[in-house]
């Protein structure tokens, strides 16, 4: 593992969530404190487990692990962080303004930049020197800043321009406002960031082309910026040789291994480890100190039971008949990226239109081939595309050229970064949005896309504010439905949320349904994506990982779901309309015990002298 | 010098970049206030998302809201009065109010959506 050879000062981990950026920088720390070197863990995962997995309890302040010397870990909340970050404005004037001007500030900033700026705030004091971090020789964190809040950073202008009156202010700093001192502080941790004898980025990916392509991206932007010192990870791999005796485990590998042959040229030339796929959780110091090393394929234990007898969860055909039942309407996939929204923006589509049902699948894909060919190959189905690039090139443009006209240098500059904000993206991907969804009175509008609830209340509350102005001028009096009617009407729109069976994406997924709750949008339902366990493996290493599973797809149907629908991982990635019928059509049904003909038992045999698996038994 | 005051509603930014089209109104306003201070006026923003103590400790202000609510806004004030609410000032009433010279006619126009039907 290159990347813990005599590391910098500070260790940052990137990635998506659910690739293991968290359980990294665990092994990671727990391996330099192994080696004698005083160490601080700082965790920013909404989902952080660190003080499970050290068996002690961590929380907002820094605390020593008492099982092992010389280690000390702290964890950060962003939501909490955000929330203090909120209170910071709202506190002086409860109970001073009327509640529904708190609400539309609080609403305010409540966006994912103003997380984001509040996280990354509240580590900035473990970067600049000070007493508090003195006694520390590495600090490792799970998370790293993202391009955007850098160069909000270092540009002059973010920080002169919501100080002077009248000129216009960034956005996402907005919540900065007023802790000006603090500039000079953030200048220094900037520094830090971009030294490399003083930082080194550690990107955590899968072997999936999709993940990979996020992590080039990632890598570019931030060593555009100056992070130089980049390494690469990845994470979650199956061991080679292939696991014998399974197909899924068999096509997964060449997967893999096709997409570590095809690597991104800015990752190709990054230093790089691979992590296999553990069959156990990283729970405990034990399992964390054999994070690094080579597994062979555990003997098998006893059976691996997935799902309670008679225990059949829904698949993805149950939620379409229901869906269709319904009559006409919009259908909205979200999530995180890379969990698989528009393939199963495509499954349902495609199910509804095998009904005879007009279908129109509009998708933001940027890849576009798992689409492509549906429109040929069946009836009643429209193809559509928004392309997120095109869209916020259009908006940007359109900014540029109307006020952007007006600025001198720093300005533009400002606003160019403003428009490169995750929020302006999804606004300009609303425009596009609002044309499509009006057909849904007609016909189903499937689409892998949709705004947070952050943003239409957002856009909803400026909304407000023009409907009243025409009101003044024309008084018409007709009825205008908002994008956001439409959405909170559930005869009108379905969401269903997706995500993997893995902790942190559900997380995740559980804060986006919180979202779209706040501006008062139920979910639908959930569909757990890509889930080992529904799809039945065999390798024992599989096995153990979809028994892991079992705990998150519990919470789901129990804590998250009002109805939820599983689809398996597949063998081979679903293109075309006979593999995403196949995939709608999978049927997860509990092993059971007594049964005579087990659908699932032990496949492996051992080789009594090397205790390797050698023969697979049918 | 008159002091104006702009007392705007809860806004991403004062620039309008987050609305789902840009508010023309918005724009031609910052370009305004941008004219009338290179002109010597004495303008100040106030946007609620970010400087809320403001509002609540302008008696005038709060009690507006308190009144109208914060759709009402944006509250112009002109000497600590209230001059204006609900709409931006044009060019000339800025130009008015703060005792300078009035603008060159004829300027851009602040129709905000009078084609798009997105009000």
């Amino acid at each position: 593992m290159q990347f813990l050879d005599r590391p910098p000062r500070f260790l940052f981990f990137t990635g998506k969530g659910g690739v293991g950026k968290t359980s990294m920088a665990c092994a990671t720390a727990l391996q330099l404190a192994t080696e004698g070197k005083s160490i601080l863990l700082v965790s920013t995962d909404p989902a952080s487990n660190v003080g499970q997995v050290f068996g002690v309890s961590i929380g907002h302040h820094i605390t020593t692990i008492p099982a092992v010397p010389n280690l000390a870990a702290l964890e950060i909340d962003p939501l909490a962080a955000a929330q203090t970050f909120r209170e910071r404005i709202l506190g002086p004037v409860r109970g001073v303004l009327p509640e529904p001007v708190l609400n539309a500030i609080a609403e305010q900033l409540s966006g994912a930049c103003t997380t984001e700026i509040a996280a990354f705030d509240e580590f900035t004091a473990l970067l600049v020197d000070s007493a508090m971090t003195a006694d520390y020789e590495h600090i490792v964190f799970d998370t790293a800043p993202t391009g955007h809040t850098l160069r909000l950073l270092q540009l002059p202008g973010a920080w002169s321009r919501f100080l002077e009156t009248g000129k216009g202010d960034a956005s996402c700093l907005g919540p900065l406002a007023g802790l000006e001192k603090q500039r000079t502080e953030y200048q220094a941790v900037v520094r830090a960031l971009t030294d490399p004898a003083r930082t080194r980025l550690v990107l955590v990916t899968r072997a999936q082309r999709a993940s990979l392509r996020e992590a080039a991206r990632t890598s570019e932007e931030l060593f555009s910026l100056g992070l130089s010192q980049q390494y690469l990870v990845i994470n979650g791999l199956l061991p080679s040789p292939p696991l014998p005796c399974d197909e899924l485990a068999a096509a997964i590998h060449q997967r893999e291994q096709a997409a570590l042959a095809t690597l991104p040229d800015i990752l190709a030339t990054l230093p790089r480890a691979h992590v296999e796929l553990k069959p156990f959780n990283l729970v405990g110091l034990e399992a964390l100190r054999h994070f690094f090393t080579h597994h062979p394929e555990p003997a098998p234990s006893g059976e691996v039971e997935l799902f309670e007898s008679g225990d059949t969860p829904n698949n993805l055909s149950d939620l379409i008949d229901q869906i269709s039942a319904d009559g006409p309407g919009l259908i909205l996939l979200m999530g995180k990226g890379g969990v698989g929204k528009t393939t199963l923006a495509a499954a349902v589509a495609v199910g509804l239109a095998r009904k005879g049902l007009s279908v129109h699948l509009t998708t933001s894909d940027p890849a576009a081939h798992l689409t492509h060919t549906l429109e040929e190959s069946l009836a009643h189905l429209t193809v559509s595309r928004i392309d997120p690039t095109e869209e916020k090139e259009r908006h940007r443009q359109h900014v540029m050229d109307t006020q952007g006209a007006q600025l001198d240098a720093e300005g533009r500059a400002l606003l160019e970064e403003d428009l490169r904000s995750p929020c302006t993206e999804e606004i300009a991907v609303f425009q596009a949005f609002s044309r499509i969804i009006g057909e849904a009175d007609k016909r189903f509008v499937v689409m892998d896309t949709a705004p947070t609830g952050h943003t239409l209340l957002l856009l909803d509350a400026t909304g407000a504010y023009h409907r009243e102005v025409t009101r003044q001028g024309r008084n018409t009096g007709h009825h205008v439905t908002t994008p956001m009617m439409q959405l909170q009407n559930p005869k009108q729109t379905k969401v269903l949320l997706v995500t993997w069976a893995e902790t942190t994406p559900v997380l995740e997924t559980a804060n986006l349904q919180a979202d779209l709750r706040r501006a008062g949008i139920e979910p639908w339902a959930w569909i757990v994506n890509q889930s080992i366990a529904a799809a039945h493996p065999r390798a024992h290493l599989l096995r153990q990982r979809a028994h892991n599973e079992l705990g998150e797809i519990h919470a789901v149907s129990t804590q998250h779901a009002r109805r939820y629908a599983l689809v398996p991982l597949m063998k081979h990635e679903p293109v075309g309309v006979n593999s995403l019928l196949e995939l709608i059509n999978q049927r997860i049904e509990g092993s059971k015990r007594d049964d005579k003909e087990p659908r699932i038992e032990p496949l492996l045999q051992q080789n009594p002298k090397s205790g390797d698996p050698l023969v697979c038994s049918m | 010098m008159t002091k104006i005051h702009i007392f705007d509603p809860v806004l991403c930014c004062s620039t309008g970049v987050c609305g789902v089209q840009v508010d023309q109104a918005l724009v031609t306003f910052a370009a305004d206030v941008d004219w009338a201070i290179k002109n010597g006026a004495q303008i100040e923003r106030m946007n609620l998302a970010q400087q809320p103590l403001a509002f609540a400790e302008n008696a005038t202000v709060k009690a507006f809201l308190e009144r109208s609510g914060p759709e009402a806004l944006p509250l112009i004030l002109v000497a600590g009065e209230v001059a204006l609410a609900g709409r931006y000032p044009t060019r000339t009433e800025l130009a008015r109010w703060a005792g300078i010279a009035k603008p060159l006619p004829p300027k851009i126009d602040v129709a905000c959506c009078s084609d798009s039907g997105c009000c």
